[in-house]
């Protein structure tokens, strides 16, 4: 399509209408092509030609406009809901009178089961490929937390079965409980708010995730890239208690340490008061006993080496029959400088005796 | 006790020194020191465990104005 110009001296000028209308004309050019996102601010009226919504990317949270013929919408009868995943078929448009890109659908898929399953593997090996579930990044939980934050849905049973195993271990345990959407398209992006706002609270030292069973699609939520990252970001470790034994979601994978139910989760973070007591009470006995026992081992000590001490004594060699003999020049070794006639003292184990030298040899 | 540690670390340090002493390596002049610090540390997690409070709070209203 040829676009009209102006010529105004050396530039060529386009008025408005000519530079959409050839955008758009060129845009025709583009192929039709698939285009998968979040459903955002969905929008129908009887009177209208067209329905229109966003298609948002959840890794980003970039935006397409997308509008439908509304006969065409109407046939499909689909239920759209903010937040739902579908795959949208159609070429970019430009509306020229208002100069406003978007996506032309012609039609619209929402996601099924197997392709949720393939791109929530697909998330997970590139979450895995980031080091997000090296065992490496796992923290110890504390033993005593000065505070547990609880993080759970409006369901009683979830709340109720915590509380209870958690005060049951430890009666004096502070509990700081929010609640939040575990399902549906609000869910995800609201825990994970949700989870970084407990994690900063004063004195909090760990954070359960709690939600009880459900089907797949309820517990998708919590393969969320958004809450996976938030609990692998947690300043504090995090305890994932979702769905049952065979569910894995993702955070179960990011988080710190994993249980089965609510109640696994109360053991897992609170010690039990009365072990934690009777532990105390046995070191107590323990370091009341020790000064004593360490000074019965000195004694002992000390009483082998008088032993050995005595072993040692001159007084031990005289006994075996060995004699000490002195001159007035003190302890003879040799006979070499000993005058016939000199005197010496002899000294026994038992006695001595005084003595005169009759004869000297080498 | 200068810091405040926390009762895991305290009862850790209380086994150290319950440890030490039984194996009788230390001296006499220590041993009267490390005791005196175990019994600290002791009276430190008593005096932590019997003042612990229960408290259940919510913190409900902030969090359901979270939006997508």
């Amino acid at each position: 399509m040829k676009v009209e110009h102006e010529q105004q001296g050396d530039r060529k000028v386009y008025t408005v209408s000519a530079f959409n209308r050839g955008v758009a004309s060129w845009l025709t050019r583009l192929p039709t092509i698939w285009v998968e996102g979040e459903v955002t601010e969905f929008r129908r009226q009887d009177r209208w030609q067209s329905v229109f919504f966003t298609l948002k990317d959840p890794g980003d949270g970039s935006c397409l406009p997308v509008s439908m013929p509304r006969n065409g919408f109407d046939a499909l009868r689909l239920e759209l809901v903010d937040g739902q995943t579908v795959h949208v078929f159609g070429r970019p448009e430009l509306f020229a009178t208002r100069g406003e890109f978007r996506l032309r659908a012609l039609t619209i898929e929402p996601l099924g089961l197997g392709a949720v399953l393939a791109g929530l593997e697909r998330l997970k090996r590139r979450l895995a490929a980031e080091g997000l579930f090296s065992s490496a990044r796992k923290r110890r939980l504390p033993v005593f937390p000065r505070r547990i934050a609880l993080l759970t849905g409006n369901e009683a049973a979830a709340k109720r079965d915590f509380v209870t195993a958690v005060t049951a271990r430890f009666p004096a345990a502070q509990i700081l409980i929010a609640q939040t959407y575990v399902q549906g398209p609000r869910a995800a992006p609201a825990l994970a708010t949700a989870l970084s706002d407990l994690a900063r609270e004063p004195g909090v030292d760990v954070v359960v995730l709690a939600r009880g069973g459900g089907s797949f699609e309820d517990l998708l939520p919590f393969s969320d890239e958004r809450l996976v990252r938030a609990v692998a970001a947690s300043p504090v470790p995090v305890v994932s208690a979702v769905g049952h034994e065979q569910d894995t979601p993702l955070c179960d994978l990011a988080a710190d340490a994993r249980a089965s139910t609510p109640t696994a989760a109360a053991r897992l973070v609170v010690p039990d008061e009365a072990e934690l007591r009777e532990r105390l009470r046995s070191q107590r006995a323990r370091l009341d006993r020790a000064p004593l026992s360490l000074v019965e081992r000195k004694r002992a000590a000390l009483d082998s080496l008088a032993g050995r001490l005595r072993a040692l004594s001159p007084q031990a060699t005289l006994h075996r029959g060995y004699a000490i003999v002195r001159t007035d020049s003190g302890i003879l070794r040799s006979s070499t400088g000993v005058a016939q006639g000199e005197r010496l003292e002899i000294e026994l184990a038992d006695g001595g005796l005084g003595a005169r030298v009759e004869e000297t040899r080498p | 006790m200068n810091e405040s540690p926390t009762f895991e670390e305290a009862q850790r340090e209380l086994e150290r020194i319950v440890s030490q002493l039984e194996g009788g390596r230390a001296s006499l002049e220590d041993a009267v020191a490390l005791w005196e610090r175990g019994d600290e540390l002791y009276r430190y997690c008593l005096e932590r465990l019997d003042s612990a409070e229960g408290k259940i709070e919510e913190l409900g209203d902030r969090i359901e104005e979270a939006r997508p």
